[in-house]
């Protein structure tokens, strides 16, 4: 068969490829295909014929391989009994013959039966079945006797040495019914070939080659495989001191990562806790907001004077001022009042400790809200204060020194109708005209006139 | 007949000395028709007498099984009784032949007049003659370039020649069975002097005589191989052994296998495989047609290490039957697998002809457009190997821009009556099988 050979080109094996089923199907479009194709499709037909004739015989060929022959034995039928019997269910793995325990394993080879037949002269001193269990006894009980020294070589190449000494063989062999005289002979036989052999005699006892012997001859070496582990990363690791060591910098890096890590979910529930807080407070301010508007609407109604209502939150922006102001104070004391202002150097601060405490004295009557949360949120806008609306209301600008009676000093406070239609004071420094809290970002202070109270 | 007797009677230490006369192997059929004429004769006498002993690498024509000479060319020697030249017999390799028959010659088997000069071609010879066979054999089983010998570069095959060119153990006894070996096999060393070894049939053990074998046949308790029966049907049944469960018995199946395998390598231990012994049962016991080996756990996909089927069995469908199987266990394991390269020319022709069978039946139904993935889903086959399956069927070809698959029915039956008989069909409902990864 003529074989075309073409380049093959690369085939996605996820494809799908067209079947076709029939010849025709390439006939039909012979005229646009190139000419390798067309040439194949020439011959395709060609091949159909000469594949016929040509297959039958190729066939045959195959077939031919020659290989060498087998031939009957002929006491088959006497060596293999007819004991079998096929049970019902699948056959089943008994345990391995060596956990078993009687079966003996040992097969005597040519030489044993040399030495046997020897030994015997003729006689029937040692059946080979006797001779060949005591020499597998032997062998296993030199086996453990290694094995209690802690000598079983793992593997082959080196001498291995007979430990089993004669008494202790005896002892265990006590139970054959073998005369001394013969357990001796058999013993002092085995142990000439055992070292003659430098290895055990019983083939499951002998260790394995060397993972490094390269002799071709000595097969069944274990497989580093079989302690190769699945990642590539444990492959290489060793059972070494500095794998160990590796290990334990492994630990600690890890041990470190762990705190780190809960000091981060301390902090990350710190974190929710001041979020839940402020979520609480914005509640609240909106609760509040509410109401207020609510209260208001009504009063507007009623035509009764919002003034309680208002002053509730301009008590509040006073809290906030105030406790910045008292923290910061005494700095600006030192210098900027006194620089500024020398002739009326502790004015500042008296005041206002009197107007906060004149204003409670004077809400506490009006039973408005009681509670006076120093966390009552602050509004963010306002608008200004209308004099007319406020005088509308009955509301006068306030003149707390004189309530007082401590100080002479003009008001400072100026009056603004807040964005929630609350009255809002702004509290101006005395002396320089200026709001006191400029960095307060609650609010933007409307440009100081400082005219209007002077 | 007149064949093989050689390595039978040389084990036998009884065979007589390779002398002209004494052989069994009369003088007159064996030589070519020397011309009549005394001088000539003598020329014949003189000439052999400076050649012999012939050297290995010697090129010379031998007389095969067959009655036929073939070329030759001498691997080994060694002497038989006696110091004179002509007490040798010769390892010789047919150069058209594979290397499983490659046999002990006598002297009297060999045509000296066609002895060549001795050429040292060591190097180059190796490619050439080491691995051939014939013309035909080679285009048949080689169409794909895909013969085990090639994928070893030229290095590593001359040193598995040289460790393994001599056979040592020439015939084995197994079970009814007495069969020539194939290949060399590393034997412990205690069985270096013995050229026929007497397997038990059940438990592989071997013994170097006919007496020890049956004696331990008295006491061998075993009847069947030493795992779980998986499959029965009918006669056929398939067991799994696992190499580390049954340590003796699966080095006993690779000593035994490796005579019939050349690139089978023994290097490893068998505790990482599982074999799959395939038997065929009477009243005497579950006796072994061949088997096929698994690793546990392949990181390459392999879902088969080596495959015999065992020569007296050969040529009744168990290879397919073998390979139908373990693509079977592939497809319980929801895997897709291929077999461990090299294959042999015989594995080899029995893989392509059970790919063959299943693609091609498929494709004989199948309607409409199908990936090669999606075939490759279907069978547990993998998809490289259905790729040059097909491609060296040149069933896909490359059309307009685009790769189709032929199915034209007739084309399919001529290829499927050349992929041979199917062989034994594995019943998917008979196989009572575990992943070895998911037993406990």
């Amino acid at each position: 068969m003529s074989r075309l050979s073409f380049r093959p080109r690369p085939l996605d094996i996820h494809k799908k490829l067209p079947i076709l089923k029939s010849f025709k199907d390439f006939e039909d479009d012979e005229q646009p295909t190139s000419t390798r194709n067309s040439q194949l499709l020439r011959i395709v037909p060609e091949v159909e014929h000469e594949a016929h004739v040509q297959h039958v015989p190729s066939k045959k060929l195959a077939s031919e391989i020659p290989t060498p022959m087998f031939v009957y034995v002929d006491t088959y039928e006497r060596d293999y009994s007819c004991t079998f019997v096929q049970p019902t269910s699948y056959l089943r793995a008994r345990g391995v013959r060596a956990e078993i325990g009687e079966f003996v394993e040992y097969d005597l080879d040519n030489e044993d039966e040399d030495w046997l037949s020897e030994f015997n002269e003729e006689r029937e001193i040692l059946t080979p079945e006797m001779f060949e269990s005591l020499l597998f006894k032997l062998e296993v009980l030199d086996h453990k006797a290694r094995e209690r020294a802690g000598l079983l070589t793992a593997t082959l190449g080196s001498p291995i040495p007979v430990l089993l000494r004669f008494e202790t063989a005896i002892e265990s062999l006590q139970a054959q019914t073998v005369k001394y005289t013969i357990l001796q002979s058999v013993y002092e036989y085995w142990k000439e070939k055992r070292i003659r052999w430098l290895k055990p005699i019983l083939r499951r006892l002998q260790p394995a080659p060397a993972v490094n012997d390269t002799n071709p001859y000595n097969v069944f070496r274990p497989r580093e495989k079989a302690h190769r582990l699945h990642t590539r990363r444990m492959q290489r690791r060793e059972n070494n001191v500095q794998s160990f060591e590796k290990l334990r910098q492994v630990r600690r890096n890890l041990d470190q990562a762990k705190s780190l890590l809960e000091a981060l979910i301390k902090r990350e529930e710190k974190k929710r806790e001041v979020i839940e807080s402020e979520v609480t407070l914005q509640r609240m301010q909106m609760k509040y907001k509410h109401e207020t508007e609510f209260l208001e609407d009504n009063l507007a109604l009623s035509g009764f004077t919002p003034f309680s209502s208002k002053l509730v939150s301009s008590e509040e922006e006073f809290f906030d001022s105030d406790d910045v102001m008292t923290s910061r104070l005494p700095r600006t004391r030192s210098n900027a009042v006194q620089n500024f202002h020398p002739y009326d150097s502790n004015m500042p601060m008296v005041p206002t400790v009197n107007t906060k405490q004149d204003l409670k004295r004077r809400l506490v009557p009006h039973g408005w809200p009681q509670k006076l949360d120093p966390l009552e949120p602050v509004l963010l806008f306002a608008k200004p204060l209308l004099p007319d609306k406020l005088a509308m209301a009955g509301i006068l600008p306030p003149d707390p020194i004189t309530k007082s009676g401590v100080s002479a000093q003009p008001c400072t406070f100026r009056g603004r109708m807040g964005r929630g239609g609350r009255i809002i004071f702004d509290r101006l420094n005395p002396l320089m005209q200026t709001p006191i809290d400029c960095g307060n970002s609650y609010y933007i202070p409307p440009k100081p006139r400082p005219s209007t109270y002077n | 007949m007149g064949s093989l007797d050689a390595p039978i009677s040389a084990e036998n230490g009884t065979a007589p000395a390779a002398g002209h006369g004494k052989s069994p192997l009369t003088d007159g059929g064996m030589r070519p028709p020397p011309s009549d004429s005394v001088p000539e004769y003598e020329l014949v006498k003189r000439r052999r007498s400076s050649v012999l002993p012939l050297e290995v690498g010697t090129r010379v024509m031998c007389r095969w099984r067959d009655g036929k000479y073939h070329p030759v060319k001498v691997i080994e020697r060694r002497r038989v009784h006696g110091c004179g030249p002509n007490d040798y017999e010769y390892y010789v390799h047919y150069t058209e032949f594979n290397r499983r028959l490659d046999e002990w010659v006598k002297l009297d088997q060999l045509d000296l007049e066609s002895v060549e000069a001795v050429v040292d071609e060591k190097v180059e010879e190796k490619g050439a003659s080491g691995l051939k066979m014939t013309r035909h054999q080679k285009r048949k089983i080689d169409e794909t370039h895909v013969e085990g010998h090639e994928e070893l570069d030229a290095a590593s095959l001359r040193e598995h020649e040289e460790f393994t060119k001599v056979k040592n153990i020439a015939t084995i006894e197994l079970g009814r069975y007495e069969i020539e070996t194939w290949y060399f096999s590393p034997f412990p060393s205690e069985y270096n002097d013995c050229l026929k070894l007497f397997f038990c049939e059940f438990c592989l053990n071997f013994m170097k005589r006919k007496e020890q074998l049956q004696r331990h046949m008295k006491k061998c308790d075993l009847k069947h191989p030493p795992g779980d029966e998986i499959y029965r049907s009918g006669t056929l049944s398939m067991f799994e052994v696992d190499g580390k469960k049954n340590k003796v018995y699966g080095q006993n199946l690779c000593y035994l296998a490796k005579l019939f395998l050349d690139h089978k390598t023994l290097y490893y231990d068998v505790d990482l495989f599982l074999f799959y012994v395939l038997c065929e049962c009477d009243e005497r016991g579950c006796h072994m047609v061949g088997y096929f080996s698994k690793e546990k756990h392949s990181e390459e996909s392999y879902n088969l290490a080596c495959i015999l089927t065992l020569p007296p069995y050969q040529r009744k469908g168990y290879g397919k039957f073998l390979i139908a199987f373990s693509y079977e266990l592939s497809k319980k394991e929801g895997k897709v697998g291929t077999p461990e390269r090299p294959l042999s020319d015989l594995g080899l022709l029995s893989y392509r002809g059970y790919w063959t069978r299943v693609l091609l039946d498929i494709l004989k139904k199948h309607k409409g457009n199908i990936s090669i993935k999606e075939l490759s889903d279907m069978t547990a086959i993998k998809a490289e190997d259905i790729l040059t399956t097909l491609q060296s069927l040149e069933l896909i070809q490359y059309r307009k821009g685009q790769h189709v698959i032929c199915a034209d029915p007739k084309v399919l039956d001529r290829h499927l009556k050349a992929a041979g008989r199917g062989g034994l069909d594995v019943d998917v409902s008979k196989l009572i099988w575990t992943p070895y990864k998911e037993q406990s």
